[in-house]
């Protein structure tokens, strides 16, 4: 009997955490305007989600320790997100194009690289993630990580000029009268190599 | 005071206050009686799901998680994001430090970790040390989600989820080598019907959050969405020209899914529905698989949905396996 109530008790905080997490992430997505809900909920969604994160403890400082508790078990369990991909709508898909000029003038253009196709989702996954503001305090580092990434298989290169962007695909009718992708660049960054990191 | 006993994990008492009813009703809910083969197919599954995933990124494993200045972007970025949310998440730099103590170089350590998740996803296929090998498959698996959480997507957090209730379930299940080796007692039929009781509600959780959020998208309504997903590199398997030809099938198919997912913790509990529901969905699942190239979200969705809802209910067997384990 002792043994059920303890397994009881860990079920009501599992899935009330749960519950939080998935709450959270669906408030989120009324907040942001990007559903089909009137803009009228927009402020309910984010006193919802305020509420959400407040169950996480998310609302303490980043050292309290019921924060962290909880941070811990909800990654250590694979909660830490709600299910909402692909939703509410496919996000675009997005491309860095790194553009290298050597010291001769020449320029040759470059995208980051994996070499398998699981490998290549997940590069994917963090360009997507660059675009979200929430990822911008390590935007620029993020970039010169993966221009740097290229720039030592081309060693020879003077400076490297990373362009950001985001690629819109056609609609289904566009596409039966022709038209392709679009890219929207979103942001560059220029990068020059010093001395004593070649 | 009557009572009937409906089953061991189920009292229904005649005469009790109707929130003692309840409580009790839910307990037996929560403790259905079960035998060990749902456990078998989620064991069984997850080595395949972990063996899978360590020879999909096999080639680029030390790319990915290597230190700054040697990899993709270095772990130091993601660790340091987890380390933000919570420094006791297990990452990989736990164990480059632990490795550095040992003399041992980032990149020994980093090999040492795949084949222990390899090693890890074979035993779990096999039955063979269940209990660790399901604890260092969630272990290395958490550290390379955690390292690499910027470059990590759907299939890590379900397969972290699947782990962690594989590693605290009643291990190891009769078809297991250990089972055969040992000549161990069946497990408590009440414990392994409680822990496939939080895998079907997990996934319950997971349908329905995931079908409401893309019923708030105009996109899934007009098959836009559908047609934005499948022709999104690197998901494009299936060529444009060939998926315009269903433009019209696009928007039903794309309702579909959405009422496929909301409805999905209603109607996987009725006997009559379950199985309907069961096939949809692991037909969507195969479909995501094959037709976007995501093998292993799709294997590990599959994985799950088996072993929670695709093997019955045995009450009866688990009626005979909780009079042996009484006695």
């Amino acid at each position: 009997m002792y043994s059920k109530r303890i397994h009881v008790a860990w079920f009501g905080i599992h899935f009330f955490l749960l519950t939080a997490v998935c709450l959270a992430g669906v408030f989120w997505l009324i907040a942001q305007g990007s559903t089909i809900l009137p803009s009228a909920w927009d402020e309910y969604a984010r006193k919802g989600e305020l509420g959400a994160t407040w169950c996480l403890a998310k609302e303490a400082g980043p050292s309290n320790p019921v924060r962290r508790s909880i941070a811990t078990y909800l990654h250590t369990a694979g909660i830490q997100a709600g299910y909402t991909f692909f939703a509410p709508n496919v996000p675009s898909q997005h491309r860095l194009t790194l553009e290298l000029l050597y010291e001769d003038g020449r320029a040759e253009y470059e995208s980051p690289h994996v070499r398998g196709k699981t490998a290549a989702l997940r590069l994917e996954s963090l360009l997507d993630r660059l675009s979200e503001e929430r990822y911008e305090p390590v935007r620029e580092v993020l970039v010169k990580m993966l221009a740097f990434s290229v720039w030592r298989e081309h060693p020879g290169v003077k400076k490297v000029r990373a362009t950001f962007g985001a690629v819109n695909p056609p609609g289904m009718n566009e596409f039966e009268q022709g038209k392709t992708e679009t890219f929207q660049p979103m942001f560059s960054f220029d990068f020059s190599l010093r001395d004593d990191q070649k | 005071m009557q009572s009937v006993v409906k089953s061991p994990g189920s009292q229904i008492s005649v005469g009790l206050s109707p929130l003692r009813k309840f409580w009790q009703r839910f307990i037996g809910f929560l403790f259905p009686l079960e035998t060990d083969t749902w456990l078998a197919v989620l064991r069984s599954g997850l080595g395949l799901q972990v063996i899978g995933y360590a020879l999909f990124l096999r080639s680029d494993w030390h790319y990915l998680f290597a230190s700054s200045g040697k990899g993709l972007v270095g772990r130091e970025v993601g660790e340091a994001i987890t380390a933000f949310d919570s420094p006791l998440i297990p990452t990989f730099g736990w164990l480059v430090a632990l490795g550095r103590n040992l003399n041992m170089s980032e990149e020994a350590v980093l090999t040492v970790a795949w084949v222990a998740l390899l090693s890890a996803g074979c035993l779990l296929l096999l039955g063979l040390f269940c209990r660790p090998a399901a604890i260092v498959a969630w272990f290395v698996h958490l550290c390379a989600a955690e390292s690499g959480g910027l470059l990590a997507y759907g299939a890590d957090a379900f397969m972290t989820t699947a782990l962690f209730y594989l590693m605290l379930s009643p291990l190891p299940d009769r078809y297991s080598f250990d089972r055969w080796v040992t000549k161990a007692k069946p497990k408590n039929p009440q414990l392994l019907g409680f822990w496939r009781r939080v895998l079907q509600m997990h996934l319950c959780f997971v349908y329905f959050i995931g079908g409401l959020a893309k019923f708030l998208g105009n996109g899934w309504w007009d098959g836009s969405n559908l047609w934005r997903s499948l022709i999104r590199p690197p998901f494009t398997v299936v060529p444009p020209d060939v998926l315009v030809r269903f433009k019209y099938a696009l928007p039903v198919l794309g309702i579909s899914i959405c009422l496929l997912e909301v409805s999905y913790p209603i109607f996987i509990w009725f006997k009559k529905t379950r199985l309907v529901w069961l096939v949809c969905i692991l037909a969507m699942h195969a479909a995501i698989g094959l037709m976007m190239g995501l093998y292993l979200f799709a294997l590990v969705m599959i994985v799950m949905n088996l072993a929670a809802f695709g093997v019955p209910s045995t009450d009866r067997k688990a009626r005979a396996t909780s009079a042996t384990t009484d006695q």
